[in-house]
C-alpha cells in the first residue's frame, strides 16, 4: 500500500469533516480589447466577451469537483479595471457597462464577476472620475457586480482627495441600497496595494500586466487549521508554528492540483494560488475560532494581534514552499460578518473598531465587512480609511476597508444579508471629528524606506 | 501533448483491431494519427485531466464488522469496471477497516458516480465509506 493508515485518515478528515474546499475558482479575463466610443458596442463586446470565455467555467469546476471529490465552493469572474479600457465614458456609460457584466454573470450562472474597479492611488483621469461617481448607481442597480477602487501604495503615498469622494461614494451607496441593509457596500472595497490577481470576491479584478485569460484559485480551510491547533494542545509556540504550516502546506498542494486541473480544462494558463484562510458564518469555519484554540479567552484580548500575526505568518511561509504560483492575499481574513466567532464578540463586546484596526497591521487584509452606524459622517469614514490606508503604506503590505454604513441603523442594530455575506452587528464608531485633517485634500507624499524604527 | 500509458494502450488496441495481420509502418502510421485527432476532437482519450493524472481513486471503509462486507464493495466495483491495484484490510476487535486502491480509468462511471453507489452499500451495511481521488493524496503527502 502506497499510502499509510494515517495519511488516508487524515485526508478524509480534511475534506470529510472539517470544512476544507476550494473557496473560489475565478477566471481573469482582459476586457482591454473592447473599448469603444459608442457605449452601447462596448456593452456588447463586453458581454459577448465574457460568455466566449466564461459560458463554460461553471461546467469546467462542477466537472473537476466530481473527478476529485473535493468541493468547488464559489465561480467566479474577474475583469481588467473598468475605468481603463472605458476611460472616454461618462458616469451613465459606465453604469451600462456594470449592467452588461451583470447580464453575462446572471447568463453565465455564477454569484458575483468582479472588475469595476479604478486605480486611482496617485491621481485620477476624468473617465476614473466618472467611473468612481458611477459605483453607486452601479451597485445598486446590479446583483451581481462588485466593486474596488485603489486609493494609496508604498510607491505612489495616500491619494487623500480619493478616499474621501470614495467615503462619499459609500455613504451614497448605503442609502441607493437602504432596503437591503445596504448590501451595496458589501459588494465595495477601498485598497491600498492591491494586488492584482487576487481571486476573492469582492476585490478582485484582472491586473493591467496579467494575461488575456487567467485562471486563480482560492483555497480555504480555518476548519482544518483549527483542528490542527487544537492538536497541538498545550505544546509551545513554535510548536504551533509548526503544526499550522504542515496543514496550510498540504491544502495548499490540494488547492493548486485543482486550479491546475480547472485551468487546464478550460485551456487557459493557471495564474496563482491564494492560500488565505477565509472564513464562512458556518459552524468551525471560522478565524475567530482558530485565535480562541490558540490560547485567547476572545477576539480582542490583548494578545489577539500575535497571535494572528502568528498565523497569518505560518500561512504565507507554508504556503510559498508548497506552491511557486502563490499570489493573491495569502493570510488571514478578519471579516466581521462573514466569521461566526468575530460577530459573537462584537456582541459581547470584546472586539472594537481600534483593536480590529491593529489586527489589520498583520492580517492579510484589512478592516472587512464591517457594520457602522448609518449616521457615521462621510469625514469619519475617510479618517478611517486614510488610517487603513497609513497602515499599508508604511509595512508596504495590502490593506482594506469594506465597511457598511447600514442606512437608518444604530448601534446594537444588525444587518443580516443571509448567505455567505453573513450578519454584522453595527459597531460603535468614535465620534471625533476627522473633517479638518482629511478635507485638506491632496496626498500623503510616499514614505522613506530606510530608518525603519 | 503527452499520452499517459493507459492512453497509448487504447491507440495500439485501435491500432491492432483495425490492422489485424496487414500492419505496415505506413498503415500503423495512418490509423494512429487517425485516433489522435478523433480523442482530441471528442476529447474522449485526452478528457482524463492532466497528463500524470493517475485514475485511481482510494476507497476507504470502516465500521462495525459483519458477514459480506468486501463482497458487497468489490462486487460493485466490477459492475463498474474499475480494476482493484491493492487492497489493505483489518479487523480490529469488531472493527471492519479497509483501504482499497482502485483504477477507475476503464470505467463509464466517474468518482462521484461511484461515491453515490458505495453511498448505497455502506447505508445499507451501516458502515462509513468514503472515496478520494489519489491525485489528492499524492498532492499532499509526496513531494
Amino acid at each position: 500500500m502506497p499510502y499509510d493508515f494515517q495519511e488516508v485518515l487524515e485526508t478524509i478528515r480534511m475534506t470529510e469533516i472539517e470544512h476544507f474546499d476550494i473557496r473560489t475558482v475565478t477566471l481573469g479575463i482582459s476586457l482591454r480589447d473592447c473599448s469603444d466610443r459608442n457605449a452601447q458596442v462596448a456593452k456588447q463586446k463586453v458581454y459577448e466577451k465574457i460568455l466566449r470565455y466564461g459560458s463554460k467555467h461553471v461546467q469546467y469546476a462542477k466537472e473537476i469537483e466530481r473527478k476529485y471529490g473535493i468541493s468547488i465552493a464559489n465561480k467566479r469572474v474577474s475583469v481588467t479595471p473598468v475605468s481603463i479600457p472605458f476611460d472616454s465614458f461618462g458616469i451613465e456609460e459606465f453604469i451600462e457597462i456594470a449592467s452588461a457584466m451583470d447580464k453575462a454573470a446572471e447568463e453565465i450562472g455564477i454569484d458575483y464577476i468582479a472588475g469595476y474597479s479604478a486605480l486611482v492611488q496617485k491621481g485620477m483621469t476624468n473617465g476614473e472620475k466618472n467611473m468612481i461617481m458611477s459605483i453607486p448607481g452601479a451597485l445598486s442597480s446590479t446583483k451581481r457586480v462588485c466593486s474596488s477602487v485603489n486609493v494609496a501604495s508604498t510607491k505612489a503615498g495616500i491619494n487623500m482627495d480619493a478616499i474621501l469622494m470614495m467615503s462619499d461614494v459609500i455613504k451614497k451607496t448605503a442609502e441607493l441600497t437602504k432596503d437591503k441593509d445596504s448590501i451595496g457596500c458589501a459588494k465595495l472595497v477601498v485598497f491600498c496595494n492591491v494586488p492584482e490577481d487576487n481571486p476573492f470576491v469582492a476585490g478582485a479584478f484582472h491586473g493591467v500586466s496579467e494575461p488575456e485569460i487567467v485562471l486563480n484559485v482560492g483555497i480555504s480551510g480555518p476548519g482544518v487549521v483549527l483542528d490542527a491547533v487544537r492538536e497541538t494542545g498545550r505544546g509551545d509556540l513554535s510548536a504551533l508554528a509548526e503544526a499550522i504550516k504542515k496543514t496550510i502546506f498540504k491544502i495548499t498542494r490540494a488547492g493548486e492540483l485543482i486550479g491546475r486541473e480547472v485551468a487546464q480544462k478550460h485551456n487557459v494558463p493557471f495564474g496563482i494560488v491564494d492560500i488565505s484562510l477565509a472564513p464562512t458564518p458556518a459552524e468551525g469555519d471560522s478565524i475567530a475560532d482558530i485565535l480562541k484554540a490558540m490560547g485567547v479567552e476572545d477576539v480582542g484580548a490583548p494578545g489577539t494581534t500575535a497571535a494572528l500575526a502568528m498565523l497569518n505568518d505560518s500561512v504565507k511561509k507554508a504556503g510559498l514552499m508548497a506552491s511557486s504560483s502563490v499570489g493573491g492575499m495569502s493570510g488571514a481574513f478578519i471579516p466581521v460578518s462573514e466569521d461566526q466567532g468575530m460577530i459573537d464578540a462584537v456582541k459581547r463586546g470584546n472586539l472594537s473598531i481600534e483593536k480590529l484596526e491593529a489586527m489589520t497591521a498583520v492580517c492579510s487584509v484589512g478592516l472587512d465587512m464591517i457594520a457602522i452606524p448609518g449616521d457615521t459622517p462621510a469625514t469619519t469614514i475617510a479618517g478611517l480609511i486614510a488610517d487603513e490606508c497609513a497602515i499599508g503604506v508604511i509595512n508596504d503590505k495590502t490593506t482594506a476597508v469594506r465597511v457598511i454604513p447600514a442606512y437608518g441603523k444604530i448601534v446594537g442594530d444588525i444587518v443580516d444579508y443571509g448567505g455567505l455575506l453573513g450578519l454584522a452587528p453595527v459597531m460603535s464608531i468614535r465620534e471625533l471629528s476627522s473633517a479638518n485633517f482629511v478635507n485638506r485634500g491632496g496626498r500623503i507624499p510616499a514614505p522613506m524606506r530606510s530608518l525603519t524604527n | 501533448m503527452k499520452f499517459s500509458e493507459e492512453q497509448l494502450r487504447k491507440l495500439a488496441l485501435i491500432a491492432i483491431s483495425e490492422l489485424g495481420e496487414n500492419a505496415s509502418p505506413d498503415k500503423v502510421k495512418s490509423v494512429v494519427s487517425k485516433a489522435v485527432e478523433n480523442a482530441n476532437a471528442e476529447r474522449i482519450v485526452m478528457d482524463q485531466g492532466s497528463s500524470n493524472s493517475t485514475g485511481k481513486i482510494i476507497l476507504t471503509a470502516f465500521g462495525l464488522n459483519r458477514p459480506g462486507i468486501i463482497s458487497a464493495i468489490t462486487k460493485e466495483i466490477s459492475v463498474c469496471n474499475c480494476d482493484i491495484h491493492d487492497l489493505s484490510q483489518k479487523i480490529m476487535d469488531d472493527f471492519f477497516t479497509m483501504i482499497m486502491i482502485v483504477d477507475i480509468t476503464n470505467s463509464s462511471q466517474d468518482l462521484k458516480d461511484i461515491q453515490e453507489r458505495m453511498f448505497q452499500i455502506a447505508t445499507e451495511l451501516n458502515i462509513k465509506i468514503y472515496i478520494q481521488h489519489e491525485d489528492i493524496f499524492r498532492a499532499m503527502h509526496r513531494l
